[in-house]
Parts: structure tokens; sequence; C-alpha cells
């Protein structure tokens, strides 16, 4: 039986806006932040991939640190754009996020250390490594296992924070904050969704990159179209057998609301499905012509559609998960009006600054 | 209680100090140091310095690697810090303050978009896009400050917003100009401070020398400033919190005195720098900063100490409870806990029942939700040492649990919970002391092992100034404290040791002041 008194009472200060206001902003921030660091992750293992081949294949230290360079501008926004996601879920979902992460509080306050050594490391490669490529390879591979265990440390809090009835267990039998959540059946096929999806979306890095280069340098433009496009292709397939696995580990109610029980969940499910097979034979089709706009445009695209409904599936999920302790209806809300008006103007306004700043860099610029 | 509390073994308190410590001092560098990068720039492109330029550009690469990094990195390891130490605090900052903190992040993104393009964009761009991007990046910078100063002194000053809970009153509190002067001035004076570490490593001594001039203009009238900001500051601090402030133990008075020390320190090595700019060395320079760096944490701890026993001024303690009943407060308030008790209370507990066998233990348990957001049982603020060296047996113990709000001006909430749930808190903080039972004959150590908690030397304390002179009359007056005052804990010391106490007393009395004559109806 569930003890409710396991989870902590909410604080008595109202929501400052309605629930889906801020689940709103919830789901756009975090497809962001999630694609950011997508680009960044598989970016970054991309790039040493490319340069570890590259003992056979031309072009292999030209991308490694075409790729490398930009890989701290990458992390610079996963973290910025992390930062807003994790608010807006502590507005929503604080009661539980706070208490699993004191379950497993070191872990937790450790990754700002680790994300600290891996992104100096990543600047060291970004500004070294042309000098010092034997150090440069060693330090990348450094700051990308420095970056998988931070990506484990969140996929074990966030799925702890999932299931309140864990929590007392583990927190009793250690309170100094020495725990994981290893026991989650979901912990590493879930783990593994997010990381396989880094090397897809790295894929399509490379293929922005490879397409910034078409008319400048096309051949070498074409070998990193290659390596992003087969990135891509191989770590969708994969994700049909890590996805499987992920949605079989999930309990049977839960599998059962991608499956017809939940009319959205499953519409998206099937949607990021199907959508991953179109993706698979579009890019098929566009390395094989090197058709580089159908990959640029289309593949992504699509694959942005997929991860923003997969972004909604795990807002679906994680209600699931928490529905005999989360009762939205009965927060209470007192809408902070001209606050609210205030951050929405200036969002907008700081979108529009932000392309204006893109823009003076010369960032839309035609080439000649 | 409401949350599991993590037990760390060398001190949460001084986990949360270290990052919050180290990350002030580099985003401040990051607001006052983006105004030191476009304003160096203008001069040295007038100027047709291109040396200066040189350097700057190297300077702008420490820049962004220390700022957008390091102080990024550490500003999102403090919320992660918060929330793992003082979560119902985080929960309702973010529930009262998430606009604030959405406007912040706004902010936050075009600053660091900002910071990459000016670095990235030296050899690429036109002077004037240049410094296009170099505006934009300080004054988003500077609106980051300004957001989060209000969100910062809320929780030191909320005003009003006690009672009318808008957004604008809490944020727009008492100290909020201040604050925000005084950090703007000293986010000014570290942008000099740092400039002086990239400049000691330049071989050009006249190079050298016109930065050092230069960064010396940023740093001196600032940290000249600064005594004036901290000034009103305080003047802003309701007088209660000031005054609990004011004590035995290191307190804000103390760390404020600290501050003005360190900010001497530093004032006289910038003028040293000024007076020998072409002498000018790395460890100098590193001198300098570590001056810096003290008197910036001083002056957090002041904000810190002052704040006690509260996390949020009027509102919720340390231990988060909260200071009176609220709607929504859920029991966790001291008279609903002493009403529920902490064992029924608190959610992550392993016994809610207590027996003889398990007191200790769960005294431990109690200790860990009540008391382990400030102390620690051996570490910081441990309390092994507080007790072992004022040697309180389980009795005085318990008395003194009764009065612990009165302690040091106020610096800690009452005590909550049930009479048992106290005998099991006196049983465990007995299990870390080991008494060696002594009459004392030093008058001085009988007040410090039981007055000096609450009572402070002065004329105008009620021990010096109301206990009879006589000094037989006062011996006995102590034999029964409760009659004395009805708030005073119940402790029975033997009679010698009020003898030695009375008479050290009335040497100290002896000593003061004579009063100054009382204004006319007076009382």
């Amino acid at each position: 039986m569930l003890d409710p008194n396991l989870v902590p009472t909410i604080d008595p200060n109202p929501l400052p806006a309605p629930y889906w206001v801020f689940k709103l902003l919830l789901v756009v921030t975090f497809f962001l932040h999630i694609t950011a660091m997508n680009c960044m992750l598989g970016g970054a293992g991309l790039a040493l991939f490319a340069r570890w081949r590259g003992r056979t294949s031309a072009y292999g230290s030209r991308i490694f640190l075409d790729i490398a360079k930009k890989v701290p501008t990458l992390l610079a926004a996963t973290i910025t754009l992390g930062i807003a996601p994790l608010l807006f879920v502590q507005v929503l979902y604080g009661q539980y996020i706070y208490t699993s992460s004191i379950v497993m509080a070191w872990p937790w306050f450790l990754v700002i250390l680790l994300l600290m050594f891996a992104y100096y490391g990543f600047y060291f490669v970004a500004y070294k490594g042309e000098k010092k490529p034997a150090a440069a390879g060693k330090v990348m591979l450094f700051s990308i296992a420095l970056c998988l265990i931070i990506g484990f440390i969140y996929s074990n809090n966030f799925t702890l924070s999932q299931t309140p009835a864990t929590w007392a267990q583990k927190y009793l039998s250690n309170p100094t904050g020495w725990n994981l959540n290893l026991t989650e059946p979901t912990l590493i096929p879930r783990y593994l969704h997010f990381m396989v999806s880094a090397v897809a979306v790295g894929g399509l890095l490379l293929v922005m990159v490879a397409w910034a280069n078409w008319k400048r340098d096309e051949e070498y433009a074409k070998a990193i179209f290659h390596l992003g496009g087969k990135a891509f292709l191989y770590a969708t397939m994969a994700q049909y057998v890590v996805g499987s696995w992920f949605l079989m580990s999930l309990p049977r109610e839960m599998r059962l609301l991608f499956m017809g029980d939940n009319p959205l969940a499953t519409g998206l499910f099937g949607f990021g499905f199907l959508g991953a097979g179109v993706a698979i034979m579009l890019m098929s089709r566009a390395v094989r012509t090197a058709n580089i706009k159908l990959a640029g445009i289309t593949v992504t695209g699509l694959t942005a559609a997929i991860i923003l409904s997969m972004s909604v599936m795990r807002e679906t999920l994680r209600d699931a998960y928490l529905k005999p302790w989360h009762h939205p209806q009965e927060m209470a809300v007192s809408t902070q009006w001209s606050p609210m008006i205030g951050f929405l103007v200036l969002f907008v306004a700081g979108i529009v600054l932000w392309f204006i700043m893109l823009k003076r860099y010369g960032f839309f610029k035609r080439e000649a | 209680m409401n949350y599991p509390v993590w037990d760390v073994a060398f001190g949460a308190g001084l986990l949360m100090a270290l990052v919050a410590g180290i990350h002030v001092f580099v985003s401040h560098f990051a607001v006052g140091g983006g105004l030191f990068l476009i304003l160096t720039e203008i001069k040295a492109r007038r100027a047709g310095d291109t040396a200066l330029l040189g350097w700057l550009k190297a300077h702008t690469k420490f820049f962004v690697l220390l700022t957008v990094v390091f102080g990024a990195v550490t500003g999102v390891g403090i919320w992660f810090t918060i929330g793992l130490i003082s979560p119902t605090a985080t929960s309702d900052l973010i529930h009262i303050y998430v606009w604030g903190w959405a406007i912040e992040w706004v902010f936050f993104f075009l600053e660091i978009s900002a910071a990459l393009f000016y670095l990235y964009g030296w050899d690429k761009l036109e002077p004037k896009v240049h410094q296009w991007y170099g505006w934009i990046y300080f004054w988003t910078a500077f609106a980051s400050m300004v957001v989060i100063n209000g969100i910062i002194t809320f929780m030191l000053t909320p005003g009003k917003w006690i009672e009318d809970h808008q957004f604008w009153t809490g944020f727009f509190n008492p100290t909020y100009w201040p604050s925000l002067a005084f950090r703007f001035c000293l986010s000014l004076s570290l942008a000099g401070i740092y400039a002086l570490i990239t400049a000691s490593l330049i071989k050009d001594a006249d190079l050298k020398a016109r930065i050092v001039r230069w960064a010396s203009l940023w740093t001196v009238p600032t940290l000249l400033l600064l005594p004036l900001c901290a000034k009103w500051y305080i003047g802003r601090i309701p007088a209660d919190l000031w005054a609990s402030a004011q004590g035995a133990m290191p307190t804000g008075s103390r760390y404020a005195i600290y501050a003005v020390g360190f900010l001497g320190v530093t004032l006289l090595l910038a003028l040293v720098a000024l007076v020998m700019p072409r002498r000018l060395h790395i460890a100098f320079a590193l001198i300098v900063a570590v001056a810096a760096l003290g008197a910036m944490d001083s002056f957090e701890f002041v904000r810190e100490s002052v704040r006690k026993p509260y996390v949020i001024a009027n509102y919720l303690y340390a231990n988060s409870l909260y200071s009176s009943a609220i709607p929504g407060d859920g029991g966790f308030t001291v008279p609903g806990v002493n009403q529920t008790g902490v064992l029924n209370a608190a959610r992550f507990i392993s016994t809610r029942t207590i027996t003889p066998a398990n007191q200790v233990a769960v005294g431990h348990e109690i200790f860990r939700v009540e008391c382990q957001a400030c102390h620690t049982p051996t570490g910081y603020r441990g309390i092994h040492q507080l007790v072992e060296k004022r040697q309180w047996d389980p009795d005085k113990v318990h008395a003194m649990l009764g009065g612990i709000y009165l302690m040091h001006n106020g610096v800690m909430p009452d005590f909550a919970g049930t009479d048992a749930e106290r005998d099991a808190l006196v049983a465990y903080v007995n299990s870390l002391q080991t008494i060696h039972p002594a009459e004392i004959a030093d008058g001085h150590e009988v007040y410090e092992r039981n007055c000096g908690m609450c009572h402070q030397v002065k004329a105008t304390d009620h021990l010096f100034s109301n206990l009879p002179r006589d000094p037989q009359a006062a011996t006995d007056a102590l034999k029964d404290l409760t009659s004395l005052f009805p708030v005073m804990p119940d402790l029975k010391l033997p009679e010698g040791e009020r003898r030695a106490l009375v008479a050290w007393v009335n040497t100290q009395r002896a000593a003061f002041p004579a009063p100054a004559a009382p204004a006319k109806g007076g009382n």
C-alpha cells in the first residue's frame, strides 16, 4: 500500500500562472535543451570517431578539429538551455525532484564538478587540438566520458523522482546521499535511449556542417555528410531496439498508455515510431544520392518533430508514474500577471535580438 | 522535516558557503568585467593603442573561460546545492519568483551568446559591430544582476511582502537598492582586480603600467565607495535583525569587521600596484584578488548571519519550519510540531516511537531533521565542540534546549517537538561529549559555560543590570533562575559556582562606565 506521507507537502505559495503555462514552457525548453545536448555529445562523439577512423581515411583529423571547435559553444547552449526546464520542472514537480535529488545528493552534486572538468576539457581540445593532437584525443575522450556519467546521473535522478515509493528505503539506509537508482528496471534502456539519440542528432549536426561547407569544399563536405548521415542511420536503427527495450521495461499500465490507453500518447508514439522509419529511408536516399538538402531540411525537420513529440511523451509518462500523488487540479494558482507578461515580452524580444546577433555575425550570409 | 535532510558529515552549510563563495567572486566579475572590456576596447581604438588591444583580446579569452564556464557552472551549482540543502526555501522561492528567474534566464542566455560572439568576433567583425556585442553583453549581464538582486535581498528583507505577498513588493524590498549599488560597485572593483592578473603576465613594462593605471581607475574609487554602500545597506536592515547579528559567536557584526578589513587590505594593495605599475608580479596580483575574495565573502557572510535564524526573514527558519502558522504550511511550524511531535511530522524518519533502548538513535534522527541544516555532530558548527567545552550535563542540555531561541540574540529557532523528543535529543547530544564533573572556581569560566550564550558583558544586559549587588543576595537569587525571569533555563549551579560568578559579575560591573543621567520622564 502507498504511504501518502512519503511525498513532501508542496509549499504554501500558489503557482504564479496556470499549470498548463509551466507545462508548455517545460516541454518547449526541455526540447531545446535536449536538442543542444544531443548535438554537443553526439557531435563530440562523432568527432572522436572521425579522428580514430582518420588513420585509415582522409579528413579524419580535419573533421575532428572542425567539430571539436564547436563543442564548447554547444555545451554552453546545453547548459544555458537546461536552466529553463530545470526551473519549470521545479515549479510543477519540486517536491519530487528535490527529494530524489537529496536521496542521491552526492552524485547529483558531483554533476557540477564533472561538468566543469568536461567543459574545460572541451575548450582545451578546441584551442590546443591542432598543436597537441595526441593530448587532444585523450582529453576529448575524457570529457565525453564525463558527459556520459552526467547523463547517467540525470537518468538516475529523473527515474527516481518518479518513484516515491522507493525513496524512504534508499534514504534511510544511506542518508549521506551516496545512492543511485540502479534497481530501476527502466534506468538502462531510458539512459541508452537518450545517448543513442545523441549519436543520431550528432549525425545531423555533421550534416549541417557539411551543408555549410558544401560550396566551399565539396569533397570535404561529402566526407562529413557521409559520416553524419550514416551515424544518423545506424543510431536511429538502433533506437528501434533500445526504444522497444525501454517500452517493455515500463510497468504494464504505463506501457499500455502508448498502445491505445491514452490517445495522445499512442498517437505521439505512433508518429515517433513511423517517423523514425521514414527518417531512415529519407536519410538513406540522401546519403546515396548526396542530396544534402533532403538530409538538412526534411530529415532534420522530421527528427525535430519526433524529439518534440518524445518530450511530450516524457511528460505523459511522468504524470502516469506520479498519478497517485500528483494532482495538478488541486494546486493553488494565483497568476502574477505583470511579471509573467514581462517574461513573455522579454522572451520574444530576446529571441529577436538573438537572431539579430546571429545575422550581424554573418550566420545567414549566402556564400558568393 | 517535510523533506529528507542531506547528512553531510563536514556540514551542508559549509558546502553551500563554498559553492556560493566562489561563484559570487566570478559572477560579479562577469558584470563589471563586461563594462571593462567594452570601455577598454573603445579607449584602445580611439588611442590607436594596438598593444592594449592585443592584451584585451587575450583578456577576453580569460574572461570568457572564467565567467562562461566557471561562473555559469557554479551558478547552476548554487541551484543544485540550495535544492539539496534548503528544499523548502527553494520551493517557496521558486513559486514566488519563478518569473523573476525566467526573466533572468532570458538575460543570461543573451549574455552568454554575446560573450561568445564578442570573443570569437575579435578577428572577424568590424570594430563597431564588435563593440555592439560588447554592449549587449554588458547590459544583459547587468540586467541579470538587477533581477537576481531582488530575489537575494528578498530573503533578507522581505518587507511588506509578508503581508501582501505581491511579487514587486518583495522584489523592491528595503535592501534592494543599497544591495544593487554595493554589488555593482564591487563588480567594477573586481573588473580592475582581475585585469591586474592578466596584466601581470605582460612582458612589455610600458603596456603593463598603462593597464595597471587604467585598472586602478576601476578599483580604487569603487573600493572607496563600497563602505558608503555598506552603511546605506546596513541602515535598511530592520533593527531587530541587525540586533540578532551581534553577539558572542561569529556574527554579522564580526563578519562586517572582516569585510572592512579585507576591503582596506585590497585598497592598500591596489594602491601599491598603482605606485609600482611596471613591477606588478602575478603573485602580487593574485594576493590582491584573494584579499578581494575575502572582502566579498565576508560581505556575503554578513548577509547570511544577519538573516539568522531565518532563510527567508520572518517567514521561514533555516531548519525549514515556518516562523508562524500560515495556510498551507502543512503543520511545519514550531507550535505545529510541538503538537504533532517531530516523529509524526517528519516524513523521512526510521523510528516513530521512543524507547529507552533507541533513545539516542531517535535523538540523532531528531537532530538531523531539526538541527542539521546548520549544525553537524562533530564537524562544522559541531555540537560536540559546543557542548564539550561547556561541559553541560544532560540536565543542563535539557534546560538550555528550552531557551535556544534566546541564545546569541536569537540566531536559532525554538526547539520544536514533544518533551519525550527533547529528552531523546538531549540523550543524543550527551552521547557526543564526555563530562568531567568538577566544580569551577573561576567566575568568568562559570559565565562562559552557562551564561555567555544569551548574555553579553555590557551594562544594559539583564544579568549585569538586574542582579542584586550584594554578593549573598545575588548568590541566593541565582539559585532559582526561572523565578528571576520566567524564560531563563532552569539551571542548578552549585553554590560555589554561583558565588564565583557573582564575584566576577561585580568586578565587571565596577568597570562599566557610569550610566548617563536618565532623561526627564524616562523610566
